[in-house]
């Protein structure tokens, strides 16, 4: 794959026909291991206080598995924000597709494991996710696209651009929660003028409904199927358009 | 005679390093170098992806702690 | 010593789970893995923005403030949450942890750098960017990883709608980013 090439980095012949050739200032660099090193054991230091000092609660949980976010996502350059940009700015859909899998990997994931709660005749988990369709969010969605293109990262983005060092989205994040807490303070307006009565739609209630009725193996299968079919023809639409070799129509 | 241009985008934000990347480059003619300079994480992915795209010979060289020169021979 | 960690940065294993950039597939299995990870033991999706009502509500409360009027808060959950305070609470520390976590793999990468503002157009678009997202994420319940990525994950309705208005609103932020902020 092109991708595997993209970031090794080389001292090849492009180089050496520069002017960098000639080995031009170099800065003495240092070697940050020992301080990743070191920044490992207050992680685990952190884990086990968290454990000790709060048995039962999540926290120490949550910890480790925000440093696994965090590493993963600096890891790949994973980033939401080019995912639905970058397609209009670049014609770069490369990061669009990546998106689109974790949707359809996480998708089966969350449905298996929903499913056997249910056939188990549990509470199904996570169902407060399954969130109201209606104008507010349409209107908090499209907010919510604007400025994470303008501020240069999305939620997830900002925080791992804070751990990279980014003074710019230190601001970004100290606004995000101010403007939270106004989006909190206006909620119940929202609430009531749009929100209030708009449905929370899970799929397979879609296909046949989760009320113990006879079909539901297949409502549950029709619900997931119909949820990775949106995914494949948004991945094929996004291949496509990646494809695409003039960009002159793109940018003016 | 081919010209070698730097591109300075230390500091900038993304998707910033990317498009200057994109309108010096439709400034250059074929067999000109154009050196970027960047301190962005993704930009020292997405630059490169996008210059081979497009067809031209990259290499990418780590200069210090997190600065990335990107090497784009106009093809 | 010094000669042992410089000799580390040649070491293949090293260059391939701290140093070379890794595929942005690779990137969307693992997250994937977490979010199940996250979803068997915590009973919920991922989320991030939630966190952030509640950093502001007790910020406020800090320079005195109350946010007990608000309806968005008025939910004994909501209450409960807030009284035990920041560090008994586990989103914010998944949050804290995805800071580190960034800042962990950029030093063993020998990648870290302070990237200092470089004009007043980038407080701009920080300020202004924040704002939105902040404000949009609570009145469209969630982010783009808790209404976007759990949402679409968990089969709600309500993902695919906020992906297509995200996605909108991205085209409209890239044309205002090209025209204002660059």
């Amino acid at each position: 794959m092109a991708e595997q090439t993209t970031t090794q980095t080389s001292t090849g012949s492009l180089r050496e026909r520069s002017s960098r050739a000639s080995g031009r200032k170099r800065k003495k660099r240092r070697n940050q291991i020992p301080l990743g090193i070191l920044l490992f054991v207050i992680i685990v230091g952190v884990g086990i206080w968290l454990t000790l000092s709060n048995p039962a609660g999540n926290t120490a949980l949550f910890w480790i598995i925000g440093i696994a976010f965090g590493f993963i996502l600096q890891r790949s350059r994973f980033c939401f924000t080019a995912s639905m940009r970058d397609p209009a700015l670049t014609g770069s859909t490369s990061v669009t597709k990546a998106v689109l899998i974790a949707f359809a990997i996480t998708s089966i994931a969350f449905t298996a494991i929903k499913f056997g709660a249910y056939s188990n005749g549990l509470a199904i988990p996570g169902q407060s996710y399954v969130a109201p369709v209606s104008v507010a969010t349409g209107v908090g969605a499209f907010m919510f696209g604007i400025g994470m293109v303008i501020a240069g990262g999305c939620a997830s983005g900002t925080l791992m651009r804070v751990g990279e060092g980014f003074w710019m989205q230190l601001i970004s994040l100290f606004f995000f929660v101010v403007g939270s807490l106004l989006g909190a303070a206006s909620f119940g307006w929202w609430e009531r003028t749009f929100i209030v009565g708009a449905p929370r739609i899970f799929l397979p209630e879609l296909f046949g409904g989760t009320d113990g009725v006879g079909n539901d193996g297949l409502a549950w299968i029709g619900g997931l199927v119909a949820n990775l079919l949106i995914i494949a023809i948004i991945y094929v639409i996004a291949h496509k358009w990646g494809n695409r070799k003039s960009k002159n129509e793109l940018e003016h | 005679m081919a010209k070698e241009v730097e591109l300075d985008c230390m500091g900038e934000a993304c998707p910033v390093p990317l498009i200057k990347t994109e309108k010096k480059l439709e400034e250059l003619d074929a067999g000109d170098m154009l050196i970027v300079q960047v301190d962005h994480s993704c930009a020292m992915k997405n630059v490169p992806e996008w210059a081979r795209k497009q067809g031209h010979n990259v290499e990418i060289e780590e200069v210090d702690d997190g600065e990335w020169e990107i090497f784009i021979e106009k093809v | 010593m010094k000669a042992m960690f410089d000799k580390l940065k040649q070491n293949v294993l090293y260059k391939k789970w701290f140093k070379d950039a890794l595929p942005y597939i690779t990137g969307a299995v693992l997250l994937s893995v977490f979010q199940v990870v996250t979803f068997v033991t915590s009973g919920n999706p991922w989320g991030v923005s939630g966190v952030f009502a509640n950093w502001g509500a007790w910020l406020y409360e800090l320079v005195g403030g109350s946010v007990d009027n608000m309806y968005y808060f008025s939910s004994p959950g909501a209450q409960a949450t807030l009284d035990a305070g920041i560090l008994a609470h586990a989103g914010t520390w998944r949050n804290f942890g995805i800071i580190i976590g960034a800042l962990f793999a950029s030093l063993m990468a020998s990648g870290f750098k302070f990237k200092k503002i470089k004009s007043v157009k980038q407080v701009v678009a920080a300020v202004i960017g924040g704002l939105l997202m902040g404000y949009g994420a609570r009145i469209a319940f969630g982010c783009n990883i808790g209404a976007l990525f759990s949402g679409i994950s968990s089969l709600s309705v309500s993902g695919w709608l906020y992906a297509v208005f995200i996605f909108i609103g991205a085209i409209v932020g890239s044309k205002l980013l090209k025209k204002f902020f660059m």
